[in-house]
């Protein structure tokens, strides 16, 4: 089984399978990258941390689900976890598609679908020697009072 | 009886100081929902933040009136910040 997470530094080239799909007229990719600030705040490094085993389910059923909902043969996602430097790679995601559309569509659902549900945390460990877990999305299924929406999806943040 | 274990994660894990937390207890915890109770009594720092949690036990993730895992090991996930 391929790994979707990676406590290594994440090499792009090898799952773009370029060798494949020749049926695909279209590669979608995106890369998270390591931010240099948040929310006004000089970021020096960050370390993430995951729930693996359902970490690594969560993404593999996006993968699936991106599959199936666009229709097209190849999504792949890996996201790092431990130290990182600022430009270091946090997340990949590749899609190949026949056409463009579905490419771009799908590798952005992906994407978003991993950054709120998949219980991975960032910590970030600012230049003034403090650090703090950013606040994110809760997961929990059982929420279903009508608890405001703010309550549950925090802000998050994106790359890019 | 055998402790009901906590395994924590990102900011309950520094609000704990520890990566787990163990509740010993004789009471008759039949669900999830009550292992929290017990847990949010036994450790008022962590109360605060567990509606927020998702809990989990292997890879699934388990609801508040689930019965208590035959392991009596829980994962409480906080809001999850990837990407």
């Amino acid at each position: 089984m391929t790994h979707v997470l990676s406590h290594d530094p994440v090499a792009v080239d090898p799952l773009l399978e370029l060798d494949a799909h020749p049926e695909c007229g279209g590669l979608a990719l995106f890369v998270g990258t390591v931010r240099d600030h948040h929310e006004g705040r000089s970021v020096r490094h960050l370390k993430y941390t995951a729930h693996e085993p359902l970490a690594a389910k969560v993404i593999r059923d996006v993968e699936h689900a991106t599959r199936e909902r666009y229709g097209v043969p190849y999504v792949r996602i890996v996201h790092r976890l431990g130290d990182l430097a600022i430009g270091d790679i946090a997340i990949v995601c590749v899609v190949r598609a026949p056409h463009r559309a579905e490419a771009f569509d799908a590798c952005r659902y992906a994407v978003d679908a991993v950054k709120h549900g998949a219980p991975i945390w960032k910590e970030e460990f600012y230049t003034d020697g403090s650090s703090a877990f950013v606040e994110g999305c809760c997961i929990r299924d059982d929420l279903d009072e009508p608890a405001p929406a703010a309550h549950r999806h925090h802000t998050h943040t994106s790359h890019g | 009886m055998t402790p009901i274990v906590f395994e924590l994660y990102a900011n309950l894990e520094r609000l704990a100081g520890g990566s787990e937390c163990r509740v010993e207890t004789d009471a008759d915890v039949a669900t999830v929902g009550d292992a929290l109770t017990l847990l949010a009594r036994e450790r008022p720092e962590l109360a605060g933040s567990l509606e927020r949690c998702a809990c989990v036990s292997g890879d699934t993730i388990i609801r508040r009136a689930d019965a208590l895992p035959a392991d009596r090991r829980i994962a409480l996930l906080p809001p999850v910040a990837g990407g």
